[in-house]
């Protein structure tokens, strides 16, 4: 483009100016948002819930919620989007800019095929059609890399797995070779080791295509693996705009600082080389009573009347001491979650034994079950709705001792001041609703309502996947703290491995429902045996954009087709 | 498909079962005996006695039921105490009469609601709303009988251009024109609060589906939206539709035995009504089974439907 004088000026991609979205109610999701596209370009917009990220690109595409209220200016190769009536918009919308979600299991409609999906979406800006467009269709899915690209074109979304599926959600967006590629959350679903690979297929895709990229993320290390430029925003304005190498090794605003001092992190590959290499399993008298014990472990989903049994959990033998905290890292399938329900005995065993403090819990009946239940306390992932919103915050802390008749009205409520005060929330906290809570305040509810017995042993089940990472990293010191002082075992469930290194002293990697590797965190972190380990660490994006060039090639290399 | 048939047709057998000794036991619990109906007040003990035995009333009752059981596996339903003649021969009469009013009525009810609840959905204007939401709250409100009435004086009386009751003369397949018209005001007045329910389901349905990821999907790649609700939307709410459809059609078989009666149309419903009050055990029991057995068959049929519309339940998932 030439401007009057003769002299070139680039016009970005995209250039959103001024952007403020607002609804009914009185906070605005977005106040003031300027953020620029260039050519070929990976930018990331980063921020913790509630900062208007994911409502910036819904503008850019024009796909407000109803009710929305945007003013300012967002510009495509300077065409004016904002305001455009819907015919206008439709012809932009896969088109020029294109969009990937962030839940793959549900982009996707169920009953329709991968090939007419495809199809569809070629139909909608009047391309290709029959032979042509099933050509088209395979050579989609050949780009992002999808195995038997003609056979998977019949196949519908249920019977892909997750990486595949969000590997077809992004064939659509690319079917009509859109300019702006906007990905919102693109991998947040997805188990690391698919995480790794989609990341990759994205650079691959920026490199070969030349498609500019706008990936809205909340995680440090996805940034860093993938972006050339971030902004970073808070409560719908941006804090700080930088290239990635010089945000990640100075941060400006104290903001940023604070988001990438929260995010946990694994000892790094140089680390790794000093780390402990012996397993140094705590020293325990041969006759002491463990806190959890599981021996030879197996259950099984699925009825032997239908021919259909599948192994959930196939043999596992686990030992947690008392006092310890035993984390249970794998990817979905690997049964964590199950081995964790197991040791409350909600699962039906199909061999094995599992004892809590010494005791069969999945054996015991009637009165000494319920007694035996007392000694343990679970914490779920979403407290939003582990929580009854009918119940005070005093009555959900309140019910296991009202549930176990344990001492007289006044004491219970002199215990629940207790823990408010534990877990650090103000006493007038009790008479409060779940909902007037924010997710991190929630989660310190359900961590008092599970220590309201003084259990022995705690499972917490991905206790703060849910939450932003400054306030996960708030609830994980209180955690911490108070597993120091109350001295309970704690069996701690998580896919983010970076998590439990910062809070477990054992660690067992599962896969498909078996123990892979186990051992104290410093050992399995730092000098994993088993490559299933090594390639769990390697796939997680380590937040620091200068391991990315040293660690992207071997990610290639290594790429598995999911 | 066949497999899937296949897995189901146990349970559907056990209901069966069960819904016969069921209809056995109940029609003898309802107070007033065949005896006293067939011999009239004055007859003497022992003209009762006689009529009594020559029933087989004076059998235990699990010998009756054996009994009724073993007749109608080999084909014989027995014969009616009051009306005479072959029960047999009396449902099969009614049976075709009132299948053919529910069937056009059930097509009437699903033709209706995915016109209404689609231009609903496509239109989403507040006018077209309203003016639907206002229908079906009268289809629903208004009891058969009232509606009934009212077409039969519009289209019958002051518009006399529709017959107000009858069979077609010459039967359904000889002049389906003519047929049609017969079939049509009491075929309307049964399939309108179906209709409305099943219209007030779909578009509900409509717009849960509506909300979904997989619309935004469709909507990010600039797909229009009216071409979304109809070869996306309908396709996945059609599923669950079509279940609603086959309980109404439950009602629907209650409901004609009403609507044969103001369009003196002789199904079913009038031979129920005369079996019920003359306590013509065998006739009662036959009928009622039919419709067990009719309904049974309705939810096997939607179930394999469902199965054929949904490719989650017709075929196995890899993850």
């Amino acid at each position: 483009m030439t401007d009057p004088e003769g002299t070139t000026v680039t016009t970005p991609l995209l250039e959103v100016t001024d952007l403020a979205i607002s609804f009914s109610h009185p906070r605005p999701a977005v106040r003031s948002v300027s953020v620029t596209v260039d050519e070929g370009e990976v930018v990331a917009l980063v921020g913790e819930s509630g900062s208007g990220k994911s409502m910036t690109a819904r503008a850019v595409i024009g796909l407000l919620p109803d009710g929305a209220k945007a003013t300012g200016s967002v510009r495509l190769r300077g065409e004016e989007l904002l305001g455009l009536p819907e015919p206008e918009l439709i012809r932009y919308r896969g088109r020029r800019v294109a969009m990937v979600f962030q839940e793959p299991q549900t982009a996707l409609n169920p009953v329709r095929t991968i090939g007419w999906q495809i199809g569809e979406a070629l139909r909608a800006h009047g391309g290709v059609r029959g032979k042509a467009a099933r050509a088209r269709a395979v050579d989609l899915l050949r780009e992002v890399e999808i195995p038997d690209p003609e056979e998977r074109l019949g196949y519908y979304p249920h019977q892909l797995s997750g990486g595949q599926k969000q590997r077809v959600v992004l064939a659509l967006a690319l079917a009509n070779e859109p300019e702006l590629l906007l990905a919102d959350e693109p991998t947040t679903a997805l188990d690391v080791t698919v995480q790794a690979e989609i990341l990759a297929l994205l650079r691959r895709i920026r490199d070969r295509t030349g498609t500019s990229i706008l990936i809205i993320t909340h995680n440090m290390g996805v940034v860093a693996h993938l972006a050339d430029r971030v902004v970073v925003l808070r409560q719908g304005e941006v804090v700080e705009e930088a290239a990635t190498r010089d945000l990640f090794a100075d941060p400006r605003h104290a903001y940023t600082r604070q988001l990438l001092a929260a995010v946990p992190r694994l000892p790094g590959p140089d680390e790794r080389v000093h780390a402990v290499t012996d397993d140094d399993v705590p020293a325990v008298a041969a006759d002491a009573v463990a806190a959890l014990e599981y021996d030879d472990v197996r259950v099984h989903y699925g009825s032997r009347m239908r021919g259909r049994v599948l192994p959930a959990v196939d043999g596992v033998t686990l030992r947690l001491e008392r006092g310890q905290v035993l984390g249970l890292v794998g990817e979905s399938g690997s049964g964590k979650t199950t081995l964790g329900r197991l040791a409350a005995g909600l699962v039906p065993l199909a061999g094995g034994s599992v004892r809590v403090g010494g005791e069969d819990l999945v054996r015991a009946r009637g009165q000494r079950r319920v007694d035996l239940r007392r000694r343990l306390a679970f914490v779920h992932q979403d407290p939003e709705a582990s929580l009854d919103p009918r119940f005070s915050i005093a009555e959900a802390i309140r019910e296991p001792l009202d549930v176990h008749a344990v001492g007289s009205r006044k004491d219970r409520d002199v215990r629940v001041t207790e823990l408010l005060d534990a877990v650090r929330l103000p006493a007038s906290f009790a008479r409060r609703r779940p909902r007037e809570l924010s997710g991190g305040q929630r989660q310190r509810v359900a961590l008092a309502r599970a220590l309201t017995l003084d259990p022995e042993l705690l499972i917490a089940d991905e206790p703060t996947s849910a939450l932003d990472v400054s306030v996960q990293a708030e609830v994980l010191e209180l955690f911490a703290d108070l597993q120091q002082r109350l001295g309970f075992a704690c069996v701690f469930i998580s896919h983010d491995l970076a998590v439990v290194n910062k809070v477990a002293d054992q660690v067992a990697v599962l896969r498909a429902g078996r123990v892979v590797e186990s051992g104290s965190a410093a050992r399995v972190f730092g000098a994993p045996t088993h490559d299933y380990t090594r390639q769990l660490l390697a796939a997680v994006p380590v937040p620091d954009p200068t391991v990315r060039d040293a660690t992207g090639p071997a990610l290639r290399e290594q790429h598995i087709a999911s | 498909m066949g497999h899937y048939l296949l897995r189901r047709l146990p349970s559907a057998l056990v209901v069966l079962a069960i819904a016969s000794f069921g209809i056995f036991a109940l029609v003898r619990m309802v107070p007033g005996d065949p005896v006293s109906s067939l011999a009239g007040p004055d007859a003497t003990p022992e003209a009762r006695a006689a009529i009594r035995a020559d029933l087989g009333l004076d059998q235990p009752l699990v010998t009756q039921y054996v009994h009724w059981l073993g007749r109608l596996a080999h084909g014989d339903f027995g014969t009616s105490y009051r009306i005479g003649g072959q029960v047999k021969d009396l449902v099969a009469d009614g049976a075709v009469n009132t299948i053919v009013l529910t069937v056009t009525a059930l097509l009437l009810a699903a033709i209706v609601a995915l016109v209404a609840s689609v231009l609903a959905v496509v239109l989403d204007n507040r006018w077209v709303n309203a003016a639907l939401s206002f229908g079906n709250t009268l289809a629903i409100a208004l009891p058969t009988f009232v509606t009934g009435l009212v077409l039969i004086l519009l289209f019958a009386v002051v518009f006399p251009v529709l017959p107000a009751g009858g069979t077609p003369p010459d039967g359904f397949l000889a002049r389906p024109d003519i047929a049609a018209q017969y079939l049509l005001l009491p075929a309307v007045c049964l399939a309108l609060g179906a209709g409305a329910a099943l219209t007030r389901f779909l578009t509900e349905a409509l717009r849960t589906e509506l909300r979904q990821p997989y619309v935004t999907t469709a909507r990010a790649l600039g797909i229009p939206r009216r071409r979304i609700v109809l070869t996306q939307a309908l396709r996945n709410a059609l599923p669950s539709a079509v279940t609603v459809l086959g309980i109404q059609f439950g009602t629907l078989l209650g409901g004609a035995v009403l609507v044969e009666a103001i369009f003196t149309w002789p199904g079913l419903g009038g031979l129920i009504e005369e079996a019920i009050s003359g306590r013509d055990y065998p006739l009662v029991q036959v009928l009622l089974l039919l419709s067990v057995v009719v309904f049974v068959a309705i939810q096997l049929l939607t179930d394999v439907i469902h199965a054929w519309l949904d490719p989650r339940v017709r075929i196995g998932g890899a993850s």
